[in-house]
């Protein structure tokens, strides 16, 4: 079995064994993806710009 | 989450509501592995109004209590919730045949997983079509339970695709 495909695996089986816990305990889960992706775009939305202006005036970005 | 199936089981003890079940992506999480979702949906039975906003008891219950709305949601707790009359005789069946789950104590009425498949089917939206085949992939619905309650609600060409499209190879 290749490395990838062991890893693959072990995911799938990481993934499976979420859905064992409690009700409770995937929505608790579910509330920490909702604010981490609300973090990511609040993120996307203030960094980004800067970063661009950043790399063009850094020369990378024509 | 708490808070909304204290909220709720309140609500229905005064008679702000006669019946509700919870629906929606929070309520496919007692079968599947958690999903990202934004809100909480709600099914609920309202008693009968002569008021043209008929969810606005829901909404004066809520603010009473401090919860605010935020949108089109109300938000409580951690969770802006949804409310959606029952709208059809597939959410009204959802809706009285729902179990009683257990939250942290508080009991809460929740839609049964082959109810919420079904009105996944009807609503066909992608990740509608995801959450079917979560449920069936979580071993809490079957493809036959689902096809005859299609067939019931009138559905059965939609679930005829949908078993086409994904499920027959």
């Amino acid at each position: 079995m290749s490395d990838i495909q062991e890893m693959l695996e072990r995911q799938a089986q990481w993934q499976e064994g979420r859905k064992a816990l409690t009700w409770p305990e995937k929505i608790r889960m579910a509330e920490r993806i909702r604010e981490s992706a609300r973090q990511l775009r609040a993120g996307f939305r203030h960094e980004v710009p800067g970063a661009v202006s950043r790399l063009r005036n850094q020369g990378d970005l024509k | 989450m708490k808070e909304l199936a204290e909220l709720l089981n309140e609500m229905q003890k005064v008679g702000v509501i006669q019946d509700y079940a919870l629906f929606g992506a929070a309520a496919q999480m007692r079968c599947t592995e958690p999903v990202a979702t934004l809100d909480a949906d709600v099914l609920v039975a309202l008693p009968s109004t002569k008021r043209v906003d008929v969810l606005s008891g829901i909404y004066e219950f809520c603010a009473a209590r401090g919860w605010k709305a935020e949108g089109e949601a109300i938000l409580v707790g951690a969770w802006p919730a949804q409310f959606v009359p029952a709208f059809s005789p597939l959410t009204q069946e959802a809706m009285e045949q729902a179990e009683t789950a257990d939250f942290e104590g508080v009991p809460f009425r929740v839609v049964r997983a082959e109810h919420l498949a079904v009105i996944a089917l009807s609503v066909g939206r992608a990740k509608d079509l995801t959450r079917i085949l979560a449920l069936l992939e979580s071993g809490s619905v079957s493809r036959e339970g689902i096809g005859r309650l299609a067939v019931r609600h009138r559905l059965g060409e939609e679930w005829q695709r949908f078993e086409n499209r994904f499920l027959n190879e």
